[in-house]
């Protein structure tokens, strides 16, 4: 494991994060951490834990045991610092909403529930469109796009909440060869501007083109570094290899019997 | 004709209360069910106002009075505990939402009957009118109810006009609305109680077995017409308002009948005729583009045929007569003459004694169309390394919907190519 002797606080710390779905482990005793102003992959099989991972460190699901830091914080008091970007497919693109709108949410905030958008929102927001290059489809209601319009609407969303720590769900799912480069553009732009990007990946072919640290998952952390010293056959072997078979054994029965993973103490 | 002059003129004065008490309990049930619809809970509405029953019947028997607001509030508790049971069971079991609906509003209703049942044998004379709330009697509300409910409907609507904002963001994504530290579960308690109040305030209009067609159906017929939210808050409760009123009004003309099924039964046919002529999705829309496509399917493979032939005899002056292109590509004669009519009728070929023959425009047309043809045979060929004979087919399709700017970049990632797979020459 490589830890970091910089000062600088790490964008993302994850302290043996243990989740289970349904009685089932989904991530074991996951622990490492992210530099900050990287663009970082998140790389691993179907169904080891990548979307669960990014949702658990933004809190829609509760770790088992274990805690995330960013920032050196609770994620309560830097929600304003992170943002993320939901996998395409979990919204239902036929909702009554156009782009301009829907990019408009990115400028909500909890503290204002009923103020209208002001006009610096309104002039962010439009902004952020024409970073993602979609400021011809302002009007345009969302059903109607593309899906790799879709997903630069996302970006757009995600880009106006003004944050430095971003996780990204598989951005490039989907998308035409033009709008993965204008994405990956997009990216390493917020990268040069001192933003840290965290992003989930599937396609082993462009990893280490596209990032510059990477971490390696599958159910338990396999590794997690620079690309250089990650992005190796051993370590690529060891992630999506079948030579697991005594942890999965043990998930099996842990399911089975709802067993829990963390002794109960005595208080 | 008369009572229908009486009632839109208001000459009796209950009818004025009546309406007004009618519009607002309808508005505010499209309002809500609105947000209701897009969440996907269609069914919810109707588990709730099943589950209302036993709490107006227990609000009566505990009260003996039938004072709207009473009864109201045991309806608001009762409905509202049959809404946190179907989370509860969906939360804390294995079971899925709609047996926990269906189990919900089966056990409520039930009860509720037994109730209502035991409060009929009571012989209680203040107890008649109490079974309305089955199928609604809206043309009998008085005053007094049409003020509660009026204040309650306002109430409503100022509600979610202030939230909605919110609202629309947890609806459309859950996950990005919580990660902006909204207060996901308080909205969803709000979203969910208000849901309740409005059923609890309609059911006095359309009674507890057609709530739920109250709540949903303007919401979903309103989704036929506009992609926009608040156009579709808008016409819902325009749709329901104007059922509303009309069944009030056949209930009012004729005593005997219930207005619930009636206000239903209008805002059925409006369901009906935006689902059959909506612009956006409707059925009729989709067919008149069918058709136009056919059309210019038509249209295109004469002009190509004339070109074919064209260029077979290296003149595309000349005159062809039906038999000659029918000859070369099957037509039907009524669609061929169809399609030479509109071509003539827009100055794109003109009809002579012996035939047809280009003008200009038709002929740009037709070269047109065999370009497209040819760039995507190549493009098949080179691009999907199908072989030259499967090709064909598709370009017969694509051919028509290729645009000017799809057209140029094919040309262009085919480097301008002058052969096609078959060595015919790509005209330009």
């Amino acid at each position: 494991m490589i830890h970091l002797k910089s000062n600088a606080p790490p964008a993302l710390e994850l302290h043996n994060l243990t989740v289970m779905y349904d009685s089932k482990p989904v991530l074991w005793n996951v622990d490492y951490e992210v530099p900050s102003k990287k663009l970082v992959g998140i790389v691993g099989p179907n169904g080891s834990g990548k979307t669960t991972m990014l949702k658990s460190i933004m809190g829609l699901l509760s770790p088992s045991s274990g805690y995330v830091k960013i920032f050196d914080q609770d994620l309560a008091q830097v929600r304003d610092r992170v943002a993320y970007v939901p996998q395409r497919g979990s919204v239902d693109w036929d909702f009554p909403i156009n782009v301009f709108d829907t990019v408009l949410m990115g400028r909500f905030k909890r503290n204002r529930l009923f103020q209208r958008s002001s006009r610096e929102d309104k002039e962010i927001a439009m902004e952020c469109l024409k970073k993602v290059q979609m400021e011809k489809f302002v009007k345009r209601q969302i059903s109607q796009l593309s899906g790799g319009q879709q997903q630069r609407v996302f970006i757009a969303r995600a880009l106006a909440q003004q944050a430095d720590l971003y996780l990204m769900d598989e951005p490039f799912a989907g998308v035409d060869a033009a709008t993965e480069s204008a994405i990956l553009d997009i990216l390493q732009d917020m990268q040069a501007a001192g933003k840290t990007i965290i992003v989930v990946h599937h396609d082993l072919q462009t990893v280490a083109q596209y990032f510059n640290w990477l971490v390696m998952l599958n159910t338990r952390l396999i590794a997690s570094g620079p690309v250089e010293q990650v992005f190796v056959p051993d370590i690529l072997e060891q992630t999506y290899g079948g030579n697991m078979s005594i942890l999965s054994q043990v998930m099996e029965l842990v399911h089975k019997q709802a067993h829990p993973v963390r002794e109960r103490r005595n208080r | 004709m008369e009572q229908l002059i009486d009632f839109l003129l208001f000459r009796d004065p209950n009818v004025r209360w009546v309406v007004l008490g009618v519009s607002m309990m309808c508005a505010s049930s499209a309002i809500v069910g609105t947000f209701t619809f897009l969440r996907k809970r269609a069914l919810i509405g109707d588990a709730i106002s099943h589950a209302i029953l036993p709490g107006i019947c227990l609000a009566f028997l505990l009260t003996q009075q039938k004072a709207s607001w009473i009864l109201l509030i045991g309806a608001f508790i009762s409905g509202w505990l049959g809404l946190q049971s179907i989370d509860t069971i969906t939360r804390r079991t294995k079971l899925k939402a709609d047996a926990a609906l269906g189990i919900v509003l089966s056990t409520f209703y039930g009860f509720g009957i037994v109730l209502l049942t035991m409060i009929q044998n009571t012989g209680n004379a203040a107890q008649s009118g109490l079974d309305k709330f089955l199928f609604g009697k809206a043309a009998a509300l008085v005053q007094e109810d049409v003020i509660t409910f009026s204040v309650f409907s306002i109430l409503l609507i100022l509600i979610v006009g202030l939230f909605f904002s919110a609202f629309r963001m947890i609806i459309f994504d859950r996950d990005h609305a919580q990660t902006l530290g909204l207060p996901i579960r308080k909205l969803e308690l709000l979203l969910s109680t208000l849901t309740v109040f409005a059923v609890a305030i309609g059911i006095q209009a359309v009674g507890v077995v057609l709530m739920a067609a109250l709540l949903i159906t303007p919401a979903a017929a309103a989704r036929y017409w506009t992609h926009n939210l608040y156009l579709m808050l808008i016409l819902a409760t325009a749709f329901a308002v104007f059922s509303g009123i009309l069944g009030t009004f056949v209930s009012y003309t004729f005593p005997h009948m219930p207005t619930g099924p009636w206000i239903v039964a209008v805002l059925s046919v409006v369901a009906l005729l935006s689902i059959a002529f909506g612009r956006q999705k409707g059925v009729w829309m989709a067919m008149r583009l069918q058709r136009r496509n056919r059309t210019k399917m038509l249209l295109e493979n004469i002009l190509k045929c004339m070109y074919h032939l064209g260029e077979k005899q290296g003149d595309f002056n000349q005159v062809y007569s039906f038999k000659a292109l029918q000859a070369h590509r099957f037509i039907e004669d009524q669609q061929l003459k169809k399609g030479v009519r509109m071509l003539v009728h827009k100055g794109w070929i003109e009809s002579l004694k012996e035939g047809i023959r280009f003008k200009e425009e038709g002929l740009r047309e037709g070269k047109r169309i065999v370009r497209i043809h040819r760039l995507w045979e190549l493009y098949l060929t080179q691009h999907m390394n199908l072989p030259p004979d499967h090709v064909h087919e598709d370009a017969e399709a694509i051919e028509h919907i290729i645009t000017p700017e799809l057209e140029r970049e094919l040309e262009r990632q085919l480097q301008h190519p002058t052969i096609d797979p078959h060595n015919s020459v790509i005209p330009r």
